[in-house]
């Protein structure tokens, strides 16, 4: 082939540049450790990249939300702590409340001791979190949730927005905890129903023959019968009853009344209307003491009972309502009132007292039952912030290794290339200095 | 005989000196950029016929050849136009990858940091620093989108430069072309043979102007080139020229295209498509393929971005209480421009045509269906026209109006129109181009941290006498929220299937014959309703009342147990004015039919304002709508309800009686659930139809971009060794080697020196002759 002269300097220069591109490229990379110095370089390399990027991004506000939640979450469970420690408190005290021989100063100690932890419970519901916000208010952060009303019941101002965190792609969890949920929500009684003595004072009606003759209802108890917080035996008994078309008014549904007509014979009437009540049973049942009185009409069964204990008196009453919620201010409150009225014959005698000590105990329970409910809860929770921490730390280190991969050098093989470039580049500098030096001219 | 001998030595020494001169011109020339190698092409002079023969009369140079193959040149200007184009292509394009690259100053982690940010606002809503830092690092992202923006605005500038610049130089080699043509013309026609060193000059200028766009060439029989570009434009014919123009577009001011200067002065605007290779064609390629769609796809991310943050953000409430419409609340979070509008210089009619974002749609998150490409709308006398230019899709309609409706909805933006277009009248739509230039942070907002719209506007609670364990949850605005429109508070109370005032037959009436105590009456709903004949049964008295009470249902329960209800209502039937005859026969308000009631219940709306709204029921997948205040619940599938913007899920069993209220979220600073809302749309897909992230777009953005710029490397490189091969072949023919030379040098200095022997052997000869006389 014929070349000409140029062309020899021409292909000798293309072949050194060329040469040093590759090295400058190599060194380029070597020097920054990457190996997609521009998008070019491998395009789907780098959109995975930034897709990656911002999955590991995203993960690091997830660690930090969980960081966040965390933080918060223990605050409350410090709280919930203290809670429990509070009521258990209380329980103690009624327990030595509801011991008979009791003098009217020693209950009143109690009292004044059980009014501090009222103001105590009070200041536990309105604690602050590290921002001065309300811990308890729920969205209203500024709002303080618990103070009396205009009628001098405590009341709840806050809302039940429980405050979120997203923890997770498809995770938002509560960091708070409603300060309804926690101390206005607690169910009375036993959680399905709630036993009360005596009523209304209602004469009862004298067209059914077991009420012959006209008996009043009292409406305070005046007989020694204590009753106990009754139990469910059937739930679905009891649920299907509450449906039943018996029931007029569904509002009232579930509201009984145990009338002893005689001090060995009782009668159940439907309260839901007190004004009149309608027996429910064509008959009187007979009343042991210390057996359990089935809840039930001729034609229909509650699946429950209730045990009333001692000797009633003619007229005296149980009533039967579904358990409602009842605040712990209240219950406190009750506890106070119980503690503090005078026991005197008729108008309040120390088996009403006890009796009232007794419901107010179960309450109590029901109250922490529900603060153990909401720890679990936070328990739980903590315990899911700890799995997913977990879960993100673990994809945080995926994600390097991956966009490593996707970006990073391999270091032995740039090496090695580059010393591949190194000596082709060499060989062509040295090569093209020999060529370009033969000429025939040397030699003429 | 010895001027025999002179003449022939003289020919040849001339001859070996013309031989000697062209390789003294060939070795100068060795670098001249386009030099053909040249050489002497030797014949014999006419013989002289005698006795003897035919006797030879010596040498002549009949012409000096240049070493010229016009295929081979052909072949390296078609492969440096393809070059060239790459070249300047790659040139450009890498720029955009290289501002893409950098890990740090690309739009990723500006965006990353705003969401980040933002789930600290949504960690502490009340807090103002994380209000206040968010609010810096919306502003950090808005004008790293103007700082990409700007950075393609000054590409864009600068291919419009270049574009002048390139069209200046080719007008210039134009004129020099047509001036060569003529001296070759003059030179060659004067003395018959080919002026090689003006054909070289002529050859070079137009190898030079393939480097700036492909031109082709033929030559005409009086050795004068005709250049063209395009699909046949004149640039070149003999001595004249064609002068190309770059003006700024009549469709779009703002770009500089090429045109062609006719001869009464007008400018032709040349079609991108027809100019190729060369610088010019790279650029604009460059400028069409990867300039535009990078705008356009920068713009969008930008647009869908503001777009769908804004009315996520719309749904809030800020930390003064406000939401929607109320006080000073501000429900866009980012200002962003209307799209842009170009009218066509040339357009004759009076339509001023403008076009506004549509708001994104909403399914389980916003997205846009904004697309990254430009519009264009036409009218043809009769239709309306907008085309979409990138895939050429259409849409055409009679009147603007109905041509917005048209594409709302799948283009996201609407258009409007005043005044009238004429035929041939055309607009250009750009919904994303300028976009990320032109997103700011609401100045509202920047001022006043507080207006950041973390928390939700409602909120829900149970009522605190509840005895079941239904929960209301999930309580949120979604899209069409208006708190003017929304009745709030209302509260929603649990109660028994709804019963329906109906017929209960009276113990003692075995039939119902209405025919002999005359009639009997009452009204349904107000409805009135007569019965007069013997109806014999439950069934024929149902039969008589469905009859007459169209839009009811009558329903026999059971024997003399009848109810009447209000087809697509749950709400009681009202019975009234019963007469005395209907009383007898049992018409009452009765409470309803007995038996097992179902276990669904209902959920009865008050107050009345609120009743009156329609709620959308959803369970199980199916949704129906309730307008009378009331609607079923069934504890076991729970319930979806959504209400003028308001949404929340029902589960569980409550009790009757119990109550759910919805309510203004009042003095709810430490909500950020809004703030979460719009948290999640950083991955949240949002963009295109809701099939990519905003991240997903920037990194189609930066692939396509990627993709492009390597294609168009690798494509350069294989087009560099084509020009190398051409070129190796050209020059195997036509470049100078100079060791060649020098063998020339020594041969035609050999042939010299042998034809001087030739004239002092003469000499010698004509010596002798005189020493003889």
């Amino acid at each position: 082939m014929r070349v000409s002269s140029s062309q020899i300097f021409d292909t000798g220069i293309l072949g050194v540049t060329r040469n040093q591109g590759d090295v400058y490229k190599l060194q380029n990379q070597l020097s920054t450790g990457r190996r997609v110095l521009t998008p070019s370089d491998d395009p789907v390399a780098a959109a995975q990249a930034l897709v990656v990027s911002q999955s590991q991004a995203v993960n690091t506000q997830y660690l930090d939300a969980q960081g966040n939640a965390r933080t918060q979450l223990a605050t409350v469970e410090g709280q919930l702590s203290s809670l429990t420690d509070l009521l258990q408190n209380v329980r103690e005290r009624l327990v030595q409340a509801g011991n008979p021989t009791l003098s009217q100063t020693d209950r009143q100690s109690i009292a004044t001791e059980m009014q501090a932890r009222l103001e105590a419970l009070t200041s536990l519901a309105n604690v602050t979190d590290g921002q001065g916000e309300f811990l308890f208010s729920g969205y209203k952060g500024d709002t303080r949730p618990f103070a009396l009303d205009s009628t001098s019941a405590m009341a709840y101002f806050g809302d039940s927005g429980e405050r979120k965190l997203q923890v997770d792609s498809s995770r938002q969890m509560s960091t708070s905890v409603a300060g309804d949920d926690l101390f206005m929500r607690v169910k009375n009684g036993n959680g399905t129903f709630q036993v009360q003595t005596g009523g209304a004072v209602t004469v009862l009606p004298p067209v059914l023959p077991a009420t012959t003759p006209t008996i009043t209802v009292n409406g305070t108890n005046q007989g020694a019968a204590r009753m106990d917080a009754g139990s469910v035996t059937d739930i679905g008994k009891w649920q299907a009853a509450m449906v039943d078309t018996f029931w007029a008014d569904d509002v009232n549904a579930g509201d009984l009344r145990v009338v002893f007509e005689t001090a060995t014979t009782y009668q159940i009437y439907d309260n839901s209307s007190p004004a009149t009540p309608v027996p429910l049973l064509a008959t009187a049942a007979t009343f042991t003491p210390g057996q359990a009185i089935a809840l039930r009409s001729d034609t229909l069964d509650f699946g429950a009972n209730i045990v009333i204990n001692g000797a009633p008196a003619v007229g005296d009453s149980f009533t039967i309502s579904q358990s409602s919620n009842q605040s712990m201010f209240d219950t406190m409150q009750n506890i106070i009132t119980a503690l503090t009225t005078p026991i005197s014959g008729t108008v309040y005698s120390s088996t009403e007292y006890s009796n009232a000590i007794g419901s107010e105990m179960v309450n109590v329970d029901q109250a922490l039952d529900n603060v153990s409910r909401i720890r679990s809860q936070v328990g739980s929770r903590l315990n899911d912030l700890d799995a997913l921490t977990d879960v993100s730390e673990n994809n945080k280190l995926q994600y390097s290794g991956k966009l490593s991969d996707l970006q990073d050098l391999d270091y032995a093989k740039a090496i090695s290339d580059f010393t591949k470039k190194q000596m082709q580049l060499e060989a062509a500098q040295a090569t093209f200095a020999k060529t370009s030096q033969l000429s025939l001219f040397n030699y003429i | 005989m010895s001027s025999g001998l002179y003449s022939i030595g003289v020919t040849g020494m001339n001859a070996a000196q013309l031989g000697l001169l062209t390789t003294e011109h060939n070795i100068a020339n060795s670098m001249t950029a386009g030099y053909n190698r040249q050489r002497t092409i030797q014949a014999t002079n006419i013989p002289i016929m005698t006795g003897a023969g035919s006797m030879g009369q010596g040498t002549h140079v009949a012409t000096v050849e240049r070493m010229y193959s016009k295929f081979l040149s052909g072949q390296v200007n078609r492969a440096q136009t393809g070059v060239s184009e790459l070249d300047a292509y790659y040139s450009e394009i890498a720029q955009i990858d290289n501002m893409l690259a950098d890990p740090s100053s690309g739009l990723s982690p500006a965006l990353q940091e705003f969401f980040s940010a933002a789930q600290q606002v949504a960690a502490n809503p009340a807090s103002m620093s994380a209000r206040q830092s968010m609010i810096s690092m919306a502003e950090s992202m808005v004008s790293r989108y103007q700082g990409l923006q700007s950075r393609l605005n000054e590409l864009a500038d600068g291919i419009n430069g270049q574009v002048t610049d390139v069209v200046q130089n080719i007008n210039s080699y134009a004129r020099e072309i047509a001036e060569l043509n003529n001296r070759i013309v003059v030179a060659e026609s004067s003395v018959q043979q080919p002026s090689n060193d003006l054909r070289d000059q002529r050859d070079e200028l137009v190898s030079e102007l393939n480097k700036l766009v492909r031109v082709q060439v033929n030559e005409d029989s009086n050795g004068s080139y005709n250049v063209f570009i395009g699909s046949g434009q004149t640039l070149v014919v003999g001595p004249q020229t064609q002068e190309m123009t770059a003006t700024a577009a009549i469709a779009d001011i703002s770009t500089i295209v090429i045109g062609l200067k006719t001869a009464t002065g007008n400018v032709q605007e040349l079609p991108e498509g027809l100019v190729d290779g060369g610088q010019l064609g790279g650029l604009l390629r460059f400028r069409s393929e990867a300039l535009n769609p990078a705008f356009n796809q920068l713009g969008r991310i930008a647009a869908s971005m503001a777009l769908t943050f804004n009315a996520q953000h719309a749904l809030g409430q800020d930390l003064l209480g406000q939401a929607s419409g109320e006080g000073n609340f501000q429900g866009d979070f980012f200002t962003i421009p209307s799209p842009v509008v170009l009218g066509n210089a040339i357009n004759t009619g009076t339509a001023d045509i403008s076009a506004n974002f549509v708001e994104p749609d909403y399914s389980t998150n916003f997205y846009t269906n904004l697309s990254a490409s430009d519009y264009r709308l036409s009218y043809d006398g009769t239709n309306y026209t907008l085309k979409r230019l990138d895939d050429n899709n259409s849409w055409s309609a009679a009147s603007i109006a109905t041509l917005s409706d048209l594409v709302d909805d799948s283009e996201g933006f609407t258009l409007a129109g005043t005044g009238t277009m004429d035929v041939g009248d055309t607009f250009i739509i750009r919904p994303t181009k300028q976009i990320a230039d032109s997103i700011g942070v609401n100045v509202n907002i920047a001022n006043d941290p507080r207006l950041v719209a973390a928390a939700m506007p409602v909120r829900d609670s149970s009522g605190v006498a509840n005895t079941g364990n239904a929960k209301i949850s999930n309580t949120r605005t979604i899209a069409g929220y208006s708190p003017a429109v929304a009745t709030l508070p209302f509260t929603l109370t649990y109660g028994a299937p709804a019963q329906f005032d109906g017929y209960n037959r009276q113990s003692g009436i075995s039939n119902y014959d209405f025919s002999g105590a005359g009639l009997a009456q009452f009204d349904v709903d107000g409805i009135g309703v007569t019965l007069t004949t013997n109806l014999v049964d439950d069934a024929g008295l149902s039969a008589d009342l469905q009859s007459q009470l169209p839009g009811y249902t009558v329903t026999v329960n059971a024997p003399g147990d009848i109810s009447i209800s209000r087809n697509g209502s749950l709400a009681p039937v009202t019975i009234t004015n019963a007469d005395v005859n209907a009383m007898a026969a049992g018409f009452v308000n009765s409470a309803g039919t007995a038996g097992t009631p179902a276990a669904a219940g209902t959920l009865t709306i008050s107050p009345a304002a609120a009743a009156a709204q329609n709620f959308s029921v959803t369970i199980g997948g199916t949704t129906t709508v309730y307008s009378g205040g009331i609607f079923p619940y069934d504890p076991a599938t729970g319930a979806k309800v959504t209400v003028n913007g308001i949404a929340f899920d029902l589960n569980g069993t409550p009790n009757f009686g119990d109550t759910f209220t919805i309510e203004r979220n009042t003095g709810g600073n430490a909500d950020g659930r809004n703030m979460l809302a719009l948290g999640k749309l950083q991955t949240q897909k949002t963009v295109a139809g809701g099939s990519a992230s905003y991240q997903d777009a920037y990194a189609q953005l930066v692939s396509d971009n990627g993709n492009r710029t390597r294609q168009i490397e690798v494509t350069g490189k294989a087009q560099q060794a084509l020009l190398q091969q051409a070129s190796n072949s050209r020059e195997a023919m036509s470049g100078v080697n100079l060791d060649e030379e020098a063998a020339n040098l020594i041969r035609f200095q050999q042939a010299y020196q042998a034809s001087a022997k030739m004239l002092q052997i003469g000499s010698k000869l004509f010596e002798t002759l005189l020493a003889l006389g």
